[in-house]
């Protein structure tokens, strides 16, 4: 009985080890050049920077819409030449990192709009 | 860099007041703090207030042909005219509370 919990507990911590994203990794990723462009580069180190105007702030944004964002960039389902090609050297555990460190940043121009 | 595939459309100038009687089909899921899609995915619906104008624009146009892909937002921006995208850019664009009076 002991082992069988025990060997629950091992697969629930696996399991969130797994899922949830760890924004200091995440942080370095950002940083990291990927086809000789980081994500730091256009969106700035916290995302909160856009470099162009059709860049979008991802400072405080929410982490399950980037990481969605990028995953349909790296399976080619959302379009967008720069990001399908950074986007495609992503792991899962990338995507949820990267999302973990943009959402928890903040910014003071991305706000709630009615 | 790859050109922003809308970019080039000459766009009317938005206008955020013009925009206020548009967004009724927007804040349905974007006007709800928090709010989140149930379908395809179940997921948290972005926040837009502050996202440039040329962004949203661009999403809507890319949504309103079909290139990006999401059956909702397919649904709604086929009925969107240049000027509404622009006046709704021009809403979301701006500091919060534009163009609600």
């Amino acid at each position: 009985m002991n082992r069988l919990l025990a060997m629950i507990a091992a697969c629930l911590l696996a399991l969130s080890a797994h899922g949830a994203g760890k924004a200091e990794r995440g942080k370095e990723k950002a940083a990291q050049k990927i086809n000789n462009q980081a994500c730091a580069d256009c969106h700035g180190a916290t995302g909160d920077a856009p470099k162009e105007k059709d860049q979008p702030i991802l400072a405080g944004q929410y982490p399950d819409y980037i990481a969605k964002a990028l995953s349909d960039y790296k399976s080619g389902k959302r379009k967008n030449a720069v990001m399908n090609g950074v986007a495609k050297e992503l792991s899962k555990q990338d995507i949820e990192d990267l999302a973990a460190w943009f959402s928890s940043q903040k910014s003071e121009k991305l706000h709630f709009q009615r | 860099m790859a050109a922003p595939a809308f970019a080039q459309q000459a766009a009317p100038a938005g206008d955020p007041a013009e925009a206020h009687k548009k967004i009724a089909m927007c804040e349905g899921c974007h006007g709800i703090a928090g709010y989140k899609t149930a379908y395809p995915m179940v997921y948290h619906v972005p926040k837009l207030g502050g996202q440039s104008a040329a962004y949203i624009s661009n999403a809507l146009n890319a949504y309103k042909v079909g290139q990006r892909v999401h059956p909702s937002m397919r649904g709604i921006a086929a009925g969107l005219s240049d000027k509404d995208i622009a006046d709704l850019a021009a809403y979301y664009s701006a500091p919060p509370g534009a163009g609600h009076k």
